[in-house]
């Protein structure tokens, strides 16, 4: 299977103008995020939680900063409140990755399964666009996702599937 | 001396600059109506003034970001106090009110009479914490508030007050004119 190069997808953020990334690790991100902490155009800041990282990231948008954050799926069991009470009522565009963790790939793991049954449900629940995004398609959803971020000025959300940008 | 007190003075100590997050409920309140300038009120996420804080002082570094939280608030999202430390900015500058209790939901306890507030801090690697107990001596408390926003680098101040009698009024603006009002300022 090929991947997504991390390169390619972070000069993509980049040009972007997206220079400040936080967020807690998953092992889908595995390659993204070591690439990321060595690359001098961007600033990564480990947050504790996935909730700290949305108000964070609230913090960097108010400041006149753009973020994109990265989390594993269940983050979003953890954001519900800062999505609903900050994110969604001032309206704050954020760039969020999520693994989509729970599925076939993961079936030895049943600590993702229940999370990877209700992640889109979760997701329409927040009121929170979302797109998978693939090897072959990353750039066009990245496009359409950003452009709607902007528009409703709100959170938008990637699915990442295992092996799209980590083995 | 009372939580609303305690803001009110920082009044004569600001310089209508600093760019200020203050917790959901009452402290909210109070900084809407106690100090000037459109500031961060939140009006729900509760535990999360602290690392919004972080990520404005982060995207402003030349301007004084003040983070005011209660202490239920501040416990709640305790451990962005660790990514603070970890970070250190320095243009940030922490006040927590702490008057024991959840206050704007009827006055129940929380656990903060239980902690030594510079003992914690000053672990999580943050030197600079002052911790200072309820009293009606306002120079003290005067000075304390001046060294805590004019001092350089990160400070934090943590202040035992007694509970606040009178309940403000809600703040009438929409979160989204809270935004707008807050980000144009950098117009």
């Amino acid at each position: 299977m090929i991947m997504i190069d991390s390169a390619d997808f972070l000069s993509y953020l980049s040009d972007n103008d997206f220079t400040f990334s936080t967020g807690v690790p998953c092992s889908y991100f595995r390659n993204l995020l070591l690439a990321l902490e060595k690359d001098d155009r961007f600033t990564y800041l480990p947050a504790t939680r996935e909730d700290e990282a949305i108000g964070i990231a609230t913090g960097y948008f108010l400041g006149g900063g753009r973020t994109f954050l990265i989390m594993q799926n269940s983050g979003l069991a953890n954001i519900g409140d800062a999505i609903t009470s900050l994110t969604q009522l001032y309206k704050i565009p954020l760039l969020i990755f999520v693994s989509y963790r729970g599925l076939e790939p993961d079936k030895d793991f049943p600590e993702h399964s229940i999370m990877g049954d209700v992640t889109k449900p979760v997701l329409d629940a927040y009121q929170i666009p979302y797109w998978v995004i693939k090897e072959t398609n990353w750039k066009v959803v990245l496009d359409n996702a950003l452009e709607v971020m902007e528009e409703l000025s709100k959170p938008v959300c990637i699915l990442v599937k295992k092996g799209v940008l980590s083995e | 001396m009372k939580g609303a007190e305690v803001i009110s003075k920082l009044s004569t100590i600001l310089n209508g600059e600093e760019l200020i997050v203050s917790s959901n409920g009452n402290v909210s309140r109070q900084v809407y109506h106690l100090l000037q300038g459109d500031q961060i009120y939140l009006r729900g996420s509760m535990g999360l003034p602290v690392s919004i804080g972080l990520g404005l002082a982060l995207a402003q570094p030349n301007r004084t970001v003040l983070v005011i939280t209660g202490d239920g608030n501040f416990l709640m999202g305790l451990s962005a106090m660790t990514t603070v430390a970890h970070v250190q900015p320095t243009n940030l500058k922490i006040i927590i009110i702490d008057n024991e209790l959840y206050a704007t939901t009827g006055g129940q306890d929380t656990v903060s009479s239980t902690i030594d507030y510079i003992t914690m801090i000053q672990g999580m690697g943050i030197d600079t914490a002052r911790s200072f107990n309820m009293s009606d001596d306002e120079i003290l408390i005067s000075e304390m508030l001046k060294d805590t926003i004019l001092e350089p680098g990160l400070n934090v101040l943590h202040l035992k007050v007694e509970e606040d009698t009178i309940v403000l009024d809600n703040i009438p603006h929409h979160p989204t004119k809270i935004k707008d009002n807050f980000m144009s300022r950098f117009s």
